[in-house]
């Protein structure tokens, strides 16, 4: 068993709200360089820079894990994590038949790039990618769960786009590993609060837009004892031996 | 003043479930209209009316909580199967209206339901 740092919310460049700087080469570089070994990567509604980020970490030993961030018809975000580009594939044509039709506006919403490995620009995703699937909470996470996916309720603690502020609490049929906690939600006592309140495991993440957010925001240890989403999907339920381990702020956060 | 019983003629509205008697007697005494569920169970008084676009069953059970009167979803929102059932298993006044959540809220506030 060794400990793994892990953060399971990333964005690229691809989340219209994220910086152009947030190339998966950038993110790898830099996660190389402060000691992250995983990596999800979790745009929202879309996957098309997961290719990238995996060829970006060929030989570092960084696991990257295929991911997004999903928006619900109740406006809920999560975070669906899979063992592959495969399952990943099989999502994304669930996610296909649901997403809406509109066409983003780049002057109002920023920019939806897809690159390769070295950065080089492959496409400007068109559909507008921040707004809701047409599919409850419900369906997307037993979808996931289907496909041996995680689903992880994104920064329970914020006052928008969350389960608790959509729906006042975590409904009973709802598929969800663990909730997340931003790096708003520092304190100990918060956090006992929503574990206890959800019932669920906790973890945090960067949930990074900017390569600021991904060196300073917070991370979380895991006990495992390889890098895999199975190996992931055993510490958030505690089994095995495996487990969550202690939350990592960068000294400019909890100073 | 307003009557649970008054709802369907006042805002164009169709109950999604069957409603027990006594609900429909009570008079609405104040009304809340929001999408957050969190925000509603702070906010909302008992016997009011709540004004929502979501149609999640969460919507009812924070209903019952609160205690409130009768909720009405605008917008042509269609509240989902485990709403429904809920509603009707909870005894919950629960409307559905193709009005918009604004209209609706006029349409209260003129009968003479005013805010929480």
């Amino acid at each position: 068993m060794r400990s793994y740092v892990a953060d399971l919310h990333v964005h690229t460049l691809l989340s219209p709200c994220a910086e152009v700087e947030m190339t998966p080469r950038n993110i790898i570089e830099q996660a190389l360089e402060i000691g992250v070994d995983i990596v999800a990567i979790t745009d929202h509604n879309a996957g098309d820079n997961i290719i990238a980020a995996e060829r970006a970490a060929e030989g570092t030993g960084i696991l990257v894990i295929p991911g997004m961030e999903v928006e619900t018809r109740e406006e809920v975000h999560f975070i669906a994590l899979f063992e592959s580009l495969a399952v990943y594939a099989e999502w994304q044509r669930f996610v296909d038949l649901h997403i809406t039709e509109l066409v983003n506006d780049e002057d109002a919403f920023g920019g939806q790039f897809v690159v390769d490995h070295e950065d080089n620009l492959v496409e400007v995703k068109e559909v507008m990618l921040l707004a809701s699937l047409h599919c409850s909470l419900a369906e997307a996470t037993a979808e996931v769960k289907r496909l041996g996916g995680v689903a992880i309720a994104s920064h329970v603690d914020r006052p928008s786009y969350s389960v608790i502020s959509q729906l006042g609490f975590v409904p009973a049929d709802v598929t969800l590993a663990a909730v997340e906690v931003s790096r708003r939600c520092q304190d100990k006592g918060a956090q006992n609060r929503i574990r206890e309140a959800t019932g669920l495991p906790l973890v945090t993440a960067s949930d990074a837009h900017t390569i600021g957010d991904f060196i300073n925001g917070p991370k979380t240890v895991l006990h495992l004892e390889a890098a895999s989403l199975s190996e992931v999907k055993l510490a958030l339920s505690g089994s095995g031996g495996r487990h969550i381990g202690e939350f990592l702020y960068a000294p400019e956060t909890t100073r | 003043m307003v009557r649970v019983r008054e709802l369907p003629e006042l805002l164009a509205a169709a109950a999604v479930a069957t409603i027990p008697e006594e609900a429909l007697e009570v008079t609405l005494s104040s009304g809340y209209a929001s999408d957050l569920l969190s925000n509603v169970m702070g906010q909302a008084k008992a016997e009011g009316v709540w004004v929502t676009m979501q149609g999640h069953q969460n919507v009812v059970a924070v209903a019952v909580l609160a205690g409130l009167g009768a909720v009405v979803v605008a917008g042509g929102t269609k509240p989902d199967g485990d709403a429904v059932r809920k509603a009707g298993q909870e005894g919950l006044p629960l409307f559905t209206t193709e009005l918009s959540a604004f209209e609706t809220v006029g349409r209260l506030y003129r009968a003479g339901v005013v805010g929480a």
